[in-house]
């Protein structure tokens, strides 16, 4: 499903050069839940993104779906963005100006889905995880857990089969969290999603059946 | 697509003050070269329609005459006055004898232009529009008779001459026959000037050289063939070389026209330096939509937003407010263009009409329209090239 080949990233901060992720070489298969731990500034954030095709590497390749992404155009880009991947953050990233459902209806937007569908989508993406009564509040009226589960929502949105998170239940409490991570468990156990989580809590990671351990830009072994 | 217009309506609220600050912006710099431009087209219209009614006359003039200067090279004779006479095309010709002089009324002197005409061609040298106001026109048996213009009857004297009073020109008595309604604008000098029979003026004047010669052509299209024509007769007879000027009105309005022309574009070229800071103002207000939302214009590229999709939602943004400027800078325009009118018409007793053409509102639009787009292009494209990842990292 996701590969990496030799992976590298490199950030430049004008002399100085630091390495964030060194040969990372990984097989995700379709299907698959992942969690990814690590210490801070290991580069799992880093590696997330080259996953969730936000960003370039410095070398190597990430290959989605048997296709080598570094060959693909911006727009290209965008489109597994959009079609391919649901990214979620740790600091959930909507949208202020609208509501939930506008929210998660917004990569249906970009994706050309007729309004009437689209809004038809958000809302039943909305009830199932469980925020029906929620639907017109903007995120500032909801709580921390409520704008994750319209985050997660919102990933869902054009249907994709992977689902990327970095830290997602790293902003809410423990409650939230596992009630979070069960939500991701569902969509890998019944819908056959790929999940992929970073996090730093070990009892979080404990939900993956299986679990990469990264330190200064590397992989270490399973 | 509905749904696009919806989302940048919604950024553009969030933002009202500053967002209804560009947009006065581009509606005053809109406003300015629509409300000059009607205001010009209503002057060039109340100065050339005035000349239209007259397209018939040829104005000849011994000496060069050039829009805003006359250098006068000598006179006309009576065998020149009737070999113009004999042109074919020309209906009537009518020489005018003038000369400044003393004239005095109820103790007061000042010196005037005094014209004599033959009375037979008071057409001629009025046309339909000079038309006597009080009193009646000269007759060709009037003996020290005077038709005067309006200023003459109104202004000039502390006491207002009136048909029937009395002045006194080169020392003889003259009785006021009838005051000529006021002309103003581009036969102003009519207001000021006094008419007798070419017999008083030959002894008034004590000459009988003719200052300007009128002619009435038959067909407006023949009128630059006869003033041609007109100018060799005459050249010949006093054996020079331009020596006489013969000018159509036709020509004096496409002269005019130019002038007017170019006087628009003066004015809509100082008018569009507002339009220019409107410009910067819209670029300036869009760059920092762009900066403010860069976390949120991650976000739209991280969940599968095309770079096109944001530049068309902020190129949309700008255009909504520029149209809104432009739609609101034509009715300041017309609003505009009244009160200059109203204040020229106050200030110089002068009615000039604001002409406002739907296309120059229209294009005032369209204008606001490419000022908005094309300064919220620049910014625009600087949204729509963030990375994602540098994007959602800004806070
Ligand atoms: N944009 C950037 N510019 C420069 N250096 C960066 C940038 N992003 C990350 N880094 C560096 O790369 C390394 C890996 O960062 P990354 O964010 O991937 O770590 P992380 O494992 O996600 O850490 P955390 O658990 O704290 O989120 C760090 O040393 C970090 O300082
Ligand atoms: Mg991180």
């Amino acid at each position: 499903m996701i590969r990496t080949e030799h992976l590298s990233k490199v950030y430049r901060m004008g002399e100085i050069e630091v390495p964030a992720l060194r040969d990372v070489s990984l097989e995700i298969e379709e299907g698959e839940f992942l969690a990814i731990v690590g210490p801070s500034g290991s580069g799992k954030s880093t590696l997330l993104n080259m996953l969730g095709c936000l960003d370039k590497p410095t070398s190597g390749a990430v290959f989605i779906g048997g296709v080598n992404t570094a060959l693909l155009s911006e727009n290209e880009l965008a489109e597994i963005r959009r079609e391919k991947i649901g990214f979620i953050f740790q600091q959930f990233n909507l949208i202020h100006s609208l509501t939930a459902l506008e929210n998660v209806a917004l990569p249906m937007f970009f994706a050309g889905v007729k309004s009437d569908a689209r809004i038809k989508r958000a809302a039943e993406l909305l009830a199932k995880v469980g925020l029906r009564e929620r639907m017109h509040h903007k995120p500032s009226e909801l709580s921390g857990g409520q704008q994750q589960r319209v985050a997660i929502a919102r990933a869902l949105s054009n249907n994709p089969a992977v689902i990327i998170g970095d830290e997602p239940t790293g902003n809410v409490d423990s409650e939230t969290g596992d009630a979070i991570m069960g939500i991701l468990e569902g969509l890998n156990r019944n819908e056959g999603r790929t999940i992929i989580v970073v996090t730093h809590d070990t009892e979080i990671a404990a939900h993956a059946p299986r679990v990469i351990r990264m330190k200064d830009g590397r992989l270490l072994e399973e | 697509m509905k749904d696009i217009f919806l989302l940048a309506y919604r950024d553009i609220k969030e933002r009202k003050a500053r967002t209804s600050l560009t947009l006065m912006g581009i509606a005053v710099g809109i406003a300015a070269v629509i409300a000059l431009m009607s205001v010009g087209y209503g002057f060039e219209q109340s100065v050339t329609g005035e000349l239209v009614e007259m397209a018939d006359l040829i104005f000849v003039m011994p000496g060069k005459a050039n829009f805003g200067n006359y250098m006068e090279l000598g006179s006309f004779n009576e065998r020149d006055l009737k070999d113009v006479e004999r042109i074919g095309g020309v209906k009537e010709a009518a020489a005018m004898i003038s000369g400044m002089e003393e004239v005095e009324y109820r103790g007061e002197k000042t010196v005037m232009r005094v014209i004599g005409i033959d009375t037979r061609d008071i057409s001629a040298i009025f046309g339909e529009v000079v038309k006597t106001g009080d009193g009646r026109d000269l007759r060709d048996n009037d003996h020290k008779a005077c038709l005067i213009g309006h200023s003459i009857a109104n202004d000039y004297f502390d006491e207002e001459i009136g048909v029937n009073d009395r002045i006194n020109i080169g020392g003889s008595k003259f009785r006021v026959v009838g005051v000529l309604e006021k002309q103003g604008g581009f036969r102003s000098d009519v207001d000021s000037s006094i008419y007798i029979t070419e017999r008083d003026a030959k002894s008034i004047l004590g000459n009988d050289e003719i200052a300007q010669i009128t002619v009435r052509v038959r067909d407006i299209g023949e009128a630059e063939l006869i003033a041609e024509e007109i100018e060799e007769r005459i050249d010949e007879n006093h054996k020079l070389d331009d020596f006489t000027s013969a000018m159509t009105m036709g020509s004096a309005i496409t002269q005019l026209k130019t002038i007017f022309t170019l006087l628009q574009a003066v004015l809509v070229a100082i008018a569009s330096i507002s339009l220019i800071v409107a410009s910067i103002g819209i670029m300036n207000t869009m760059l920092m939509s762009v900066m403010e939302r860069t976390h949120e214009i991650g976000i739209m590229k991280a969940i599968g937003a095309k770079n096109r999709n944001v530049l068309s939602l902020f190129l949309l943004e700008s255009g909504m407010v520029s149209v809104a400027g432009g739609v609101c800078g034509c009715v300041l325009g017309i609003i505009g263009a009244n009160v200059i009118s109203i204040g020229i018409g106050a200030a110089f007793g002068e009615a000039i009409p604001a002409i406002l053409r739907p296309e120059v509102l229209l294009g005032g639009i369209v204008v606001a329209v490419i000022v908005g787009v094309m300064s919220g292009l620049y910014p625009a494209r600087k949204a729509s090239k963030m990375s994602p990842v540098e994007a959602v990292r800004y806070e």
